[in-house]
């Protein structure tokens, strides 16, 4: 999936779409985001009135179906928001610190070094509840990053292909270890089944509230290297030309790309595709300039992922698809179309 | 994780086979045998390997997988046999625990077990209930060693229970059992034909490998007991379909629960609801329903139906439960 290629032909801002344009569709995104967010609280695997659903947010009572909506959808649809952030949002910072257009936070091996932190957790310590785990997912994520960051490191300051190439490694190795868990030991396997597929289904808020602090700090990070990032794309040299600290400015994504992605995995497990392909939507909707993709994917990436969600909810009812596989139904043909159209979302 | 156990397990197997040949022709020339003396020492019982010649009663039986709980519930006493879960020891009575306790551990599940081990204790029957491609992964190994007597997991319980006490030559204690559980069930049939007949049961459950903010409907294992042999109405699955029980259902579905009269939900040996099913208890859905909050949700323990000793534990909790829920009206 991994395409190696450093293009470096920076922002071409003929081809970029206008300022209202843009703020066009930011609304319109903004309004597509708004309008799931409800959707996400309407529709479940039971049917409940959206009566039932205005009272339960603002005219709480003890009513049955009000707790499905206050207990299950409510944090549900706030950690799919979370969780779609935090994916978009790393998603378009490696793809800008790599120069790579096929490049997800997978390809540092953020998903492989949660996984295997997991797989430790539940088939050696014994921890099968998420509450327990979710904490090895991000310092596995956190590690393995941090690994790669330091394998990506040259005489000639921070390689984008070598620490691609380092993830890569890094995440086969990882991922054979965990497999040898796996299948030494399949109740570990069991009981981190859900996990592995990606799914927000039965995450309660008190899971997201601790990781939401270190997504705020992630999120300003990656807001504040926007513009460096701009400037890299024309080359490190260009950018050093014109003030900019290019190791530094990737170390910073790096450590914003991290906690969104290791936050994220560590809530929902594995998401794939999504970081892969909302980056790529956003560049061919407002151009090569960062902020405006970094916040384009802020607000597209969960609306893709509640949109999966939606999905899972209802195509097996009364029984559910994690929002995992759903994006990989949707993500396959995605990045087949987004491949053939290398002119529109190349970097 | 590397596993010392299988590794040294199949290192071992070549050596086994050997070892078993050379006493095998040992033991042809030490114990001239004629044709009737063999006959009058043996038996042929069938199982789901086909039929296999076994000692007429077999004095060092080595039960493996699920057999190990079940002969020991029939009062075999097992030199050898696989280790059981927490789970699975707890609610067995203290007799049975101590034959499981005085026989030799040989790995924690079949997969794992110690062929050298198996082989030091020169057992004259092996049983072992496993899938069938685990099985077929370790036949050789195991006739190798003794007659061995396979069932696979698909075999109905009663007829379990019958196979391995005509192996173990035990049929006399499982007599004792099959009459004490037709006698339970003719009395909980007796005592509660107008609940049997008109309420709507609903069992529920959640495995240790549940997704998180999921439970089940369940329709296999002691509920199965339930409808069959007493006829209690509860949810199962349509011939042919996937058990009820396979499918997750988000906790938003409790609320559905609703509509059935009661609800039988899992609880351990002390009455609490079981630890993979303890949030579903704890849910807020959970305390609105009407039926829990009318006292019609039921805890019943189930501590295996894979053998009369646990079923019967099993009709004990629920014909419990059962004079609960009259009063309750």
């Amino acid at each position: 999936m991994t395409i190696l290629a450093q293009r470096h032909d920076g922002p071409d801002a003929t081809t970029a779409p206008g300022p209202r344009r843009r703020l066009l569709g930011l609304v319109t995104a903004l309004l597509v985001l708004s309008a799931l967010l409800v959707l996400s609280v309407m529709i479940g695997s039971t049917e409940i009135s959206p009566s039932v659903v205005w009272d339960a947010l603002f005219h709480p009572s003890a009513d049955i179906d009000q707790f499905a909506i206050r207990d299950y959808r409510l944090p549900r649809t706030l950690v799919g928001l979370a969780v779609g952030v935090a994916l978009g949002l790393s998603g378009a910072l490696i793809q800008a610190i790599t120069r790579n257009p096929l490049a997800d936070p997978g390809v540092l091996g953020v998903h492989a070094g949660a996984s295997f932190a997991v797989t430790v957790a539940v088939g050696v310590l014994g921890i099968t509840d998420i509450q327990g785990y979710m904490w090895f997912a991000f310092a596995g994520a956190l590690v393995v990053t941090l690994m790669v960051l330091a394998l990506g490191s040259t005489r000639q300051g921070q390689s984008p292909v070598v620490m691609v190439l380092a993830g890569v490694c890094v995440g086969a190795v990882l991922g054979g270890a965990r497999e040898a868990i796996q299948l030494t030991d399949p109740e570990a396997f069991d009981a981190m089944r859900s996990w592995n597929a990606g799914s927000i289904v039965g995450r309660p808020l008190d899971l997201l509230w601790p990781i939401l602090p270190l997504l705020a700090v992630a999120l300003v990070l990656a807001l504040v290297v926007s513009g460096p990032l701009n400037a890299m794309a024309l080359g490190d040299d260009l950018a050093t030309a014109q003030g900019v600290h290019p190791a530094r400015t990737r170390i910073l994504a790096v450590v914003a790309l991290t906690l969104l992605a290791g936050g994220a995995t560590a809530i929902a497990g594995p998401v794939a595709f999504v970081g892969l392909m909302v980056p790529h939507v956003a560049r061919w909707l407002v151009g090569p300039h960062q902020r405006w993709i970094f916040v384009y994917s802020i607000l597209l990436a969960p609306s893709l992922l509640l949109a999966s969600d939606i999905i899972g909810r209802i195509v097996m009812r009364p029984g559910e698809i994690p929002v995992g596989i759903v994006t990989a139904f949707i993500g396959a043909p995605v990045l087949i179309v987004l491949v053939r159209r290398n002119k529109a979302s190349g970097l | 994780m590397s596993n010392p156990r299988r590794r040294r397990g199949t290192a071992l197997t070549a050596a086994l086979l050997g070892a078993a040949l050379v006493l095998t022709a040992c033991g042809g020339d030490t114990e001239p045998t004629t044709d009737t003396a063999a006959a009058a020492k043996t038996r042929t019982v069938t199982a789901g390997n086909g039929a296999v010649e076994i000692p007429a009663a077999p004095q060092r039986v080595v039960a493996l997988g699920n057999t190990t709980q079940p002969f020991i519930d029939i009062g075999g006493k097992p030199v050898g046999v696989t280790e059981l879960s927490a789970s699975e020891l707890d609610p067995i009575p203290a007799e049975q625990k101590a034959t499981y306790e005085a026989a030799t551990k040989l790995g924690a599940d079949t997969a794992e077990v110690d062929l050298e081990k198996l082989a030091g204790l020169k057992p004259d029957l092996i049983l072992v209930q496993v899938p069938d491609d685990e099985f077929e992964g370790i036949k050789k190994q195991l006739e190798a060693v003794a007659p061995t007597l396979f069932w696979g997991l698909d075999t109905e319980w009663k007829a379990f229970a019958d196979a391995l006490a005509q192996a173990g030559n035990l049929t006399d204690a499982l007599s004792q059992q099959k009459t004490q559980f037709q006698d339970k069930i003719a009395k909980i049939k007796q005592t509660y034909p107008a609940i049997i007949a008109d309420t709507k049961f609903v069992a529920v459950d959640r495995w240790d490998n549940s997704d998180p903010g999921t439970f089940v409907i369940s329709d296999f294992g002691c509920i199965e007991i339930a409808q069959g042999d007493i006829g209690l109405n509860a949810p199962k699955a349509a011939a042919g379909a996937d058990p009820l029980g396979w499918t997750n259902l988000p906790f938003e579905q409790i609320a559905g629960l609703s509509k059935y009269d009661a609800i039988l939900y899992p609880v351990d040996a002390a009455g609490q609801p079981k630890k993979a099913f303890a949030p579903v208890v704890e849910s807020n859905t959970w305390k609105t329903l009407s039926t829990v909050t009318s006292g019609h949700a039921l805890g019943v323990f189930c501590p295996g139906n894979n053998s009369y000793g646990p079923v019967l534990q099993y009709l004990d909790s629920l014909d419990r439960a059962l004079a609960a829920l009259p009063a309750k009206k």
